[in-house]
């Protein structure tokens, strides 16, 4: 039973290392890109016809079996329970957040994770109630693929992963770290770890019953809605660092005159 | 680092305060910093809005028709399609680029409009504000839900005749206006304007209103 996590982290890894001989002889067209384009990383696709057919695999997936499992979840547990379901994960999640700050060069955050951890652990039962937020204690979201970025390490093509949704090679490369970090798995057997991760996902997807569909409704095409989505809010976690609001999309993005430029030509 | 939205909040009430202070005491001589007149932009029109939806008295459409109002007074719509479109906005004629902008917005309170009735009396405070270089302006806001987490949305506003407007929406760090745009640009370099008005005419025809939970 010890092996099994392990095995695990061994295909994470395997899949890590495809991903980037697939790169590899990418990134030249990506710099070419990046020159042409004002805000051509949001859009930089190489890979989309594959990426498109995972992309509707994983949506089948999820309209046929993880949507309507959520949907009865939903029905059934109230959203308080919901939210405590999440702030319990959210928790578990303290080890992983804490050394990827301290990876990132902000102890500050680091220290606030272990408070955080301390205070949910104990008074807030587990983790069940977020009561370090109501202290001040912010909440971090922070993985390895924003530490690489953090490092420098730019994201790549994009990149959709069979279940696991929008990515790309930088954070492709994270997720076996961040298992690595997470430490939990490490302690518990496989059926735990398993279920417990069961319940995560379907109480995930529970939250944002409302907002898929909207996204859904209120896109022409779904898939550049992601692509695009996924590539900004990527950007702004990585650069939380050093803009607090996080939210900077590139100023020639606002630039009229770039267009009317084009008008005169 | 650690803002608490309660410092915040009382720091922009301060601010406010200050401000109000400034202008009675001496008017005209301590003209109102530019962001300060953004944030009033914002202010005004959130807590409009949230009248609104509060409004017990009003019907789901008509707190749909009147946040659309509302909304609108504070947003540079042209200004917005435009940066959506981007350098594809030359290849539309007059009348196409009329009929973008109305079938735009059409689609915009059509799909956003229906958050009117998942309104489960979120808070909104104003967080901070930044001058953008060029002239524009970024007022930061939370939306505080309580249990499931807060939600950052960034407004980025652009003067006009004298008056901010609103001409970007960032949630959690995704701007609308990029978003529209990878969406728009495909479908307008695979086949042209015409197109995209097609695809936005069915859209709005298709529209059905979300079942609220």
């Amino acid at each position: 039973m010890r092996t099994s996590p392990l095995d695990r982290l061994w295909a994470s890894l395997l899949a890590v290392v495809i991903a980037f001989l697939l790169a590899a002889p990418l990134t030249a067209a990506a710099d070419e890109q990046e020159a042409t384009t004002s805000d051509a990383g949001a859009d930089y696709d190489p890979w989309q016809r594959m990426n498109r057919g995972i992309f509707w695999f994983n949506d089948r997936a999820d309209v046929y079996v993880l949507e309507p499992v959520a949907k009865g979840w939903d029905a059934i547990v109230p959203q308080r329970a919901e939210n405590s379901v999440s702030n319990f994960f959210t928790n578990l999640r303290f080890p992983v957040v804490m050394a990827n700050n301290l990876l990132q060069g902000k102890p500050g955050d680091a220290a606030i994770d272990v408070g955080r951890f301390m205070v949910n652990s104990t008074i807030g039962i587990g983790g069940l109630f977020d009561v370090a937020t109501l202290w001040g204690l912010q909440r971090h979201n922070e993985d390895f693929g924003q530490t690489l970025g953090v490092w420098g390490v730019p994201p790549g093509p994009y990149l959709v992963l069979p279940l696991l949704g929008p990515s790309n090679p930088r954070d492709t490369a994270g997720i076996p770290v961040d298992y690595v970090l997470s430490v939990t798995p490490l302690f518990l057997s496989s059926y735990w770890w398993t279920g417990a991760g069961i319940i995560n996902i379907v109480n995930g997807r529970a939250q944002v019953l409302d907002e898929v569909q909207q996204a859904k409704s209120a896109s022409l095409d779904y898939y550049v809605f992601v692509r695009n989505a996924y590539y900004q809010r990527r950007k702004a976690l990585v650069n939380d660092q050093k803009d607090e609001s996080g939210t900077t999309p590139t100023d020639d993005l606002y630039d009229l005159n770039a267009i009317d430029d084009q008008n005169s030509k | 680092m650690t803002s608490m939205p309660s410092t915040t909040k009382t720091r922009s009430k301060l601010a406010a305060a200050a401000l109000l202070l400034a202008c009675m005491t001496a008017p005209g001589s301590v003209p109102a910093r530019a962001d300060d007149a953004a944030v009033a932009v914002v202010e005004r029109t959130t807590s409009g809005v949230i009248a609104i939806l509060t409004d017990q008295k009003l019907s789901t459409d008509e707190k749909r028709k009147r946040v659309e109002d509302v909304v609108l007074q504070s947003v540079d719509f042209e200004t917005l399609s435009k940066l959506v479109l981007a350098r594809n906005w030359t290849r539309f004629s007059d009348p196409q680029r009329t009929e973008f902008l109305s079938l735009f917005r059409n689609h915009l309170s059509m799909t956003y409009g229906r958050n009117v009735e998942g309104y489960k009396n979120e808070k909104v405070t104003i967080t901070g504000s930044r001058a953008e270089t060029g002239g524009d302006s970024t007022v930061k806001t939370k939306i505080l839900r309580g249990g499931p987490g807060d939600v950052m949305i960034d407004y980025r506003l652009r003067q006009r005749d004298g008056q901010w407007k609103i001409i970007d929406v960032i949630i959690e760090g995704v701007s609308l206006v990029s978003n529209f745009r990878s969406q728009f640009q495909d479908v307008v370099s695979g086949g042209g304007p015409e197109k995209l008005l097609e695809l936005l005419r069915e859209k709005n025809v298709k529209g059905e209103p979300l079942k609220s939970r």
